[in-house]
């Protein structure tokens, strides 16, 4: 089935199995900054903005995404440069393959709750797992991106 | 596989009506399945695009009845004023359930169709007392969520039938609490989840009690005798002992990485008695 979106600001469409992930949709079309790890829907790393919540591309239909305006770890810090500003500056990446996703949740929680207090960011934060554990400078990074906005 | 993406509830009926085909609300528990080919439909029916299906009825906050559309998402469900005010147990549960990015997708009529017993919603909305409304090729009809849950992942609404709504009871005084009980990581599932909601009369004596379980048997459950124990007394120590006793008796739990049958049983003791207590101290 072809599927058609709005990614990253520009319209997308992409021939798909009817049961195909909007992750290997987006990753075989070359927005491979979406990464997947886990492929259960708990690691985070697959995070990718669908009409302004963050998702788990990785158990996200492909058909669902059908209309609707998604953002990837590309586009949304091509939009928001103090969302990579933030990441860059508190040094909140270490092996890199989580980066994605915590920056795009980064995103979503500056959607959802822009004044978001430290016990909140962790909070929001908590399904983001990092495995080299660099959740101090991690945090930092989203807390100093909530500022500036 | 086919895919249909209806935009009203009777195209939705319509496509149903085709063999070996789902409903899809957020799809969180579907692409899982899928994916490890545990099911194998011909055909998805995709209900992001009905939009009566979605959202709290926020107008109803002068009604007994708080209604809530099928394919509200959970963090939906964790932002309405009206649940929140009225259902806070059920606004809590939702933001237990996995993490921000399937509570922006799961549905509450998910929750309940998919018929999980390991989740969160099913035992909160049994406590409360919560109906399903179903409406299918003859008709439409209301469920109560005591007789919907008829088996492990098997639901009272069938594969031509959709449930359209889920309406909870607002009961002036209630006292809930949900407690999940996750030993190993805060995400998990819960070992025994226990959702109690009660009401008590003047003289502290129990009114009305419902104790429900997640966890720790083929569907979530109601322990009905656990709460006829309460159910006209206050609660002393030695009743409330007896409460616990009496759920862990009706648990039928099974051996698994989140404890061992025993345990699981003990630990329905345990926490049904410490949620009895909490719902009394607030």
């Amino acid at each position: 089935m072809n599927v058609k979106m709005t990614l990253n600001g520009e319209p997308f469409s992409a021939e798909t199995p009817s049961d195909g992930l909007l992750v290997d949709v987006l990753r075989l079309n070359g927005f491979t900054g979406t990464k997947e790890g886990c492929g259960v829907g708990v690691c985070g790393a697959c995070t990718v903005l669908v009409s302004d919540v963050p998702v788990a591309s990785c158990i996200y239909l492909a058909a669902l995404a059908e209309g609707q305006d998604v953002w990837t770890v590309e586009g949304l810090t091509e939009k928001d440069s103090a969302l990579l500003n933030a990441f860059v500056e508190k040094e909140g990446m270490q092996c890199g393959i989580c980066t994605p996703g915590q920056v795009v949740s980064a995103y979503a929680l500056g959607i959802e709750n822009p004044t978001a207090n430290e016990e909140e960011i962790r909070e929001f934060m908590a399904g983001n797992l990092c495995r080299c554990t660099g959740y101090v400078t991690i945090t930092e990074s989203v807390r100093a991106y909530l500022a500036s906005k | 596989m086919l895919i249909s993406t209806p935009t009203t509830v009777a195209d939705a009926l319509f496509e149903l009506g085709n063999e070996n085909t789902l409903a899809v609300g957020g799809g969180t528990s579907i692409a899982l399945m899928l994916k490890n080919r545990l099911i194998e439909p011909d055909r998805l029916v995709l209900l992001n695009r009905v939009p009566t299906l979605s959202g709290v009825d926020e107008r109803s906050t002068d009604t007994d009845t708080v209604r809530i559309g099928a394919t509200s998402t959970l963090l939906q469900l964790m932002h309405s004023p009206l649940v929140n005010s009225a259902l806070p147990m059920l606004s809590f549960a939702s933001s237990r359930v996995g993490n921000p990015r399937v509570r922006s997708v799961a549905t509450i009529g998910g929750a309940i169709v998919h018929g999980d017993p390991r989740q969160d919603l099913p035992p909160v909305l049994l406590a409360l007392g919560a109906t399903a409304h179903i409406v299918g090729p003859s008709g439409e009809r209301d469920v109560p969520l005591s007789e919907f849950f008829i088996g492990f992942m098997e639901s009272a609404a069938s594969e031509d039938e959709l449930v359209t709504e889920v309406t909870v009871p607002r009961v002036q005084g209630q006292r809930t609490h949900y407690t999940r009980f996750t030993p190993g990581s805060e995400d998990d599932y819960p070992t025994v989840g226990v959702a109690i909601a009660m009401t008590l009369a003047d003289d502290r004596s129990v009114k009305d009690v419902k104790i429900a379980l997640g966890g720790v048997d083929s569907t979530a459950f109601l322990a009905t005798e656990a709460a006829a124990l309460l159910i006209g007394n206050r609660p002393t120590d030695e009743l409330i002992a007896a409460a616990g006793k009496s759920a862990a008796s009706r648990a039928n739990p099974s051996d698994d990485q989140r404890g061992s049958e025993a345990y699981k049983r003990a630990m329905v003791d345990v926490w049904t008695r410490r949620t009895i207590t909490a719902c009394l101290s607030d």
